[in-house]
């Protein structure tokens, strides 16, 4: 078996050698030529509901079964005509880990493998898994799976998001975003003994609950600001570390760091309507550095 | 088994070396009617020339994104729902300040009677329950937005922003309000 | 966020007109009837496909300082609401304000008036969208503001004060 799999991989990965030079891999398998010339889909946030789909069932469930419906939204980038809808999925409980992680990865291992997500610690520290779990943004792999199985837990992708497939948002504007606030060290002197920056205790107090943030994107896509401003305002997450910048003790650029925010639209779409801080599945509070960043702002 | 994984790394690095070298070799390997029917390619597509640019592709798939759910899925909380009460009772509060005041400055000409007497005239004729209600539509919208309106001042000062202060005061601004209006209306 | 009621008022009003006079008329006005629907399934200021400028690697651009609409606006909005906040409690302790504390009033009112359908707008027609839209109201806001203000003075000068004429018609 084992030297059958190393054979095909030996062939595999011969492929690419033969290909002649009209031939040449797509990023990904939608056929460029045939959907060129309806775009416009992201006007259409609307839903195919799950009394429309079918319901996916557990194969084999257990003697006992604690059956729970899990509502996923799905869409296909391949068949970008199709609505996006909501798709059902029975699982058994009692054959399924406590998170709702544990659950997706069953989805996809045991009855869908087609079901697309990001993940990758398990454990609330790389922050791959966020996604809107029963209306809320947060980690899946840090969201029990209520036990009450009557009733369905819903799963979408981080809202006002454009979805590359299924749960997966695309993130890119958010990492351009947090790289315009040049989140790194800016110094021109040197330090006393011109090996480390130091820093008191004190000053080092100020950067908890700041360093801490995984830039999963949950409380940006929180904020109903964001959503409507995503281009230009900057959002929770963004600034929260903007902000942790800002206070570093070590950092001689904050005078060009404040400028940079002071204009109508980077930090000023904020009214603070604190859906970051209710959200942050790390527990920090976005609300508050960006009411300090507005009272830093202030008092120039 | 070992063997074979060095035998196939071996190769991976003649690829990178000399890629010509491993093709001619893997081509002689290859039974000549496989090559002949294209069976090596099967898995391949063929793309224009047009949309060859693996970044234009990228453009072209990210314009046929739908954009997730948002305002309609997100669940209801005091954060949200508070703040858009706030941006909703403050249009309401100056929507009609607005008005009455153009209206009162083109009512000499339109032959409007707009003036407090004449307005709290037409306001004494309506009957008891009207008049509580009208007053209760006026007086929630104002109770909520100043009392929220404190609340927020508060949050630029940098106090009471916690998850557990931001309920509770939530939650409290709700209950005056509504008592305060109340109040309003009956007096 | 006041964007939550629009479409569905909007849509419920255009369903309404269609439902009850169009749909019986004659033939040539079909087509019209299907532009109607068609029109009445938009949403209200969809987001645009999606586009990225630059690479994945560029920064997001960063907007030049403008102090006057970001920082000195802040403070100046923050200032007018706490200011705003004695002159709303006064008359409830004393009865109605004295003129010119009414016209303190009055005119703090238009300009936190102003400023928050100001916020509104910038939040719901954003200028890269819909920058016609985006004008056209920032203008109608700016004469409507003017309008209030002079509506004002004239309430204020020839009539009771604001606080007055609400607490005549309060009392009535």
């Amino acid at each position: 078996m084992a030297a059958l799999r190393s054979t095909s991989r030996l062939v595999a990965s011969s492929k690419p050698l033969f290909r002649p030079a009209v031939f040449a891999r797509t990023y990904a398998t939608v056929d460029p030529v045939a959907q060129v010339s309806t775009p416009a889909n992201a006007a259409n946030t609307k839903v195919i509901p799950e009394s429309k789909t079918s319901n996916v069932q557990e194969p084999k469930p257990s003697e006992n079964p604690k059956f729970k419906t899990f509502q996923i939204y799905r869409w296909n980038p391949d068949k970008p005509e199709e609505k996006p809808k909501m798709q059902s999925y029975q699982l058994d409980l009692n054959k399924t880990g406590p998170m709702v992680l544990d659950a997706l990865i069953r989805i996809k291992n045991e009855l869908d493998p087609t079901l697309t997500f990001r993940r990758s610690c398990r454990e609330g520290i790389c922050g791959s898994c966020a996604m809107n779990i029963d209306g809320v943004n947060t980690l899946a792999c840090l969201c029990r799976i209520s036990t009450e199985h009557a009733k369905e837990l819903r799963i979408y992708p981080l809202p006002h998001t454009y979805v590359v497939k299924d749960l997966v948002p695309d993130l890119t504007h958010f990492y351009k975003q947090y790289k315009s606030i040049k989140p790194y060290l800016q110094r021109d002197t040197k330090s006393a003994d011109g090996l480390e920056n130091r820093q008191s205790p004190e000053d080092r107090q100020k950067l908890d609950g700041l360093y801490e943030c995984i830039l999963c994107a949950c409380c940006s896509t929180s904020c109903p600001s964001y959503w409507w401003n995503s281009e230009e305002y900057l959002g929770p997450a963004i600034l929260l570390q903007s902000y942790r910048w800002l206070i570093d003790s070590r950092d001689e650029r904050t005078a060009e760091r404040k400028q940079a925010l002071d204009n109508s639209m980077s930090v000023y779409r904020c009214h603070t309507i604190l859906n970051c801080s209710r959200t942050c599945p790390k527990g920090l509070n976005p609300g508050r550095a960006i009411a300090e960043i507005k009272k830093m702002l202030a008092s120039h | 088994m070992i063997s074979q994984k060095v035998a196939q790394q071996s190769l991976r690095r003649l690829a990178v070396q000399q890629p010509y070298a491993v093709r001619w070799s893997l081509m002689n390997s290859m039974t000549p009617a496989a090559v002949a029917t294209g069976r090596t390619t099967m898995q391949m597509r063929q793309v224009t020339s047009k949309a060859s640019d693996p970044t234009k592709l990228l453009a072209q798939q990210r314009l046929h994104r739908p954009v997730s759910p948002h305002l309609t899925i997100y669940r209801p909380q005091v954060t949200w729902i508070l703040s858009a009460l706030h941006r909703n009772t403050g249009l309401i509060l100056s929507g009609p300040l607005y008005l009455f005041s153009i209206a009162y400055l083109a009512a000499p000409a339109l032959g409007w009677h707009l003036e407090s007497a004449s307005l709290a005239a037409a306001f004494a004729t309506l009957p008891l329950v009207a008049k509580i209600l009208l007053k209760a539509t006026v007086a929630l919208p104002f109770t909520f937005h100043t009392l929220n309106g404190v609340r927020h001042l508060v949050w630029d000062l940098g106090r009471g922003i916690t998850n557990k202060q931001v309920i509770k005061s939530g939650w409290a601004v709700v209950g005056l309000s509504v008592v305060s209006a109340l109040y309003l209306a009956f007096i | 966020m006041a964007s939550l009621a629009r479409p569905f008022t909007l849509r419920q009003t255009c369903l309404s007109i269609s439902r009850s006079s169009l749909p019986r008329t004659t033939a040539p006005g079909i087509s019209q009837i299907v532009a109607f629907h068609a029109s009445t399934k938009k949403n209200i200021l969809p987001p645009l496909p999606q586009t990225i400028q630059g690479t994945v690697n560029d920064a997001a651009p960063v907007p030049k300082p403008h102090p006057s609409e970001g920082s000195y606006h802040w403070t100046f909005e923050r200032l007018i609401s706490a200011g705003l906040v004695p002159l709303t409690i006064a008359p409830f302790a004393g009865g109605s304000l004295n003129p010119v504390l009414d016209a303190v009033l009055c005119s703090l009112l238009i300009v936190h008036s102003h400023i928050g359908f100001q916020a509104s707008i910038t939040d719901y027609f954003p200028l890269r969208r819909v920058p016609k839209t985006r004008k056209f109201l920032t203008w109608v806001l700016r004469g409507a503001t003017l309008g209030t203000a002079v509506g004002l003075y004239e309430f204020e000068t020839n009539d009771i004060g604001l606080t007055g004429a609400i607490k005549r018609v309060w009392e009535a």
